[in-house]
């Protein structure tokens, strides 16, 4: 990750989201929001000091010891699983055990709806090796994690997150059509012929300014497909999308303009 | 009774705030929860969202066709409005906190509206 993205994501993250807290522990990514798996790696990466960060979503938890912005490896892991990861330091030089640790954390994490954190004293971790582990941004290379990427607009992350329950999707921006997914001509003709007046007609009825929106239509298609429009100020994104991942899109919806 | 339907609905659901049981031919709420205390005018508002929203009396505002149900998030709250299967113009219109889960929430308030519609 360059120093301008990563400087341009920390300053994001500090102006964009309000901390969230659950029963004591700090929410670090809703509705998917950002990449779970991001998230996990950030927290390593203002960890400084030696702490177990104790991560959890759903009935999932796993601790791993952090600190100098490294993860020295997973601590512990519930339910049990993974045995052979657990209490072993992660190193270069054994490329295995940090793809492990990546599938580890994949399958606890990587569809959390919420994930939340906990920063703990440190523990006895570990045999004593000399391995400080691996740095949170040599891990993201590892995995594979999009850290180098240009921070995306609120709606592309939408659109993003989304992506496996979208059909069709028509993103507009000042007007202008700048991407579409799939067969879009449905789209297209809401966009020509209802968008504006509806807007206009929902706008008189809302009290106070027009914020961001989702708006979700079961059955409103031809093909008897639900339709969602997002607004937010100049974009809107016209979607036709699975009616069973409505809870799913209104909570990255909350996530990500909430 | 229409009203013990729509409170064990609103009960069900921490974050729902109210629910209202309309026709939307006429666009007209016939009956509230027994908490609700909107004034005439808000639920007359809500009705006629609900009617933008899923369509009504053959205007279509957004799509082809009339919605089977609707949902609108903003940072203020979650409107959700859901028809009677076999009595397309009965219909539940229902405000929610932002945290309410649509989706659980939607599934619900469509088995009520059509034991209501039904008279069940």
């Amino acid at each position: 990750m360059s120093e301008i993205n990563a400087l341009a994501q920390k300053l994001m993250t500090l102006i964009s989201d309000d901390v969230e807290f659950e029963a004591g522990a700090r929410v670090v990514s809703r509705g998917g929001v950002p990449d779970p798996i991001t998230a996990i790696l950030d927290e390593i990466d203002n960890t400084v000091l030696e702490r177990n960060l104790e991560f959890s979503a759903d009935a999932n938890t796993v601790n791993l010891i952090a600190g100098g912005r490294r993860l020295r490896g997973v601590l512990a892991v519930s339910p049990e699983s993974h045995a052979h990861i657990v209490g072993k330091t992660l190193s270069r030089e054994e490329p295995e055990l940090v793809q492990a640790t990546s599938a580890l954390l994949s399958e606890m994490f990587g569809g959390a709806d919420r994930l939340t954190v906990r920063s703990l004293a440190s523990e006895p971790f570990g045999e004593e090796s000399g391995e400080r582990g691996i740095s949170a941004r040599r891990l993201a290379e590892l995995w594979e994690q999009d850290a180098d990427e240009t921070p995306k607009s609120p709606m592309e992350r939408f659109l993003k997150y989304n992506a496996s329950a979208l059909k069709s999707v028509m993103h507009v921006n000042k007007g202008e059509i700048i991407s579409t997914v799939g067969d879009f001509s449905a789209l297209q003709g809401m966009w020509n012929n209802q968008v504006m007046e509806f807007r206009k007609t929902n706008k008189n009825m809302l009290t106070g300014k027009e914020g961001p929106q989702l708006i979700c239509l079961e059955g409103a298609l031809d093909d008897g497909s639900a339709a969602a429009l997002v607004i937010a100020d100049n974009e809107i994104a016209l979607m036709a999308y699975e009616p069973d991942k409505l809870s799913a899109m209104q909570s990255s919806w909350r996530g990500i303009f909430g | 009774m229409v009203v013990d339907e729509l409170d064990a609905l609103r009960d069900r659901f921490e974050g729902c705030r109210t629910i209202a049981f309309a026709d939307l031919s006429t666009q007209m709420i016939l009956v509230t929860d027994s908490g609700s205390t909107l004034p005439r005018e808000t639920l007359d508002d809500l009705c006629a969202q609900a009617a933008m929203m899923l369509g009504a009396n053959g205007k279509v505002f957004l799509g082809s066709h009339e919605s089977s149900a609707a949902a609108l998030a903003n940072n203020s709250g979650l409107r959700v409005f859901v028809r009677a299967g076999q009595e397309p113009n009965d219909v539940l219109c229902c405000i929610c906190e932002p945290t309410v889960d649509a989706g659980a929430f939607l599934a619900d308030a469509r088995a009520s509206i059509n034991r209501i519609s039904s008279g069940d």
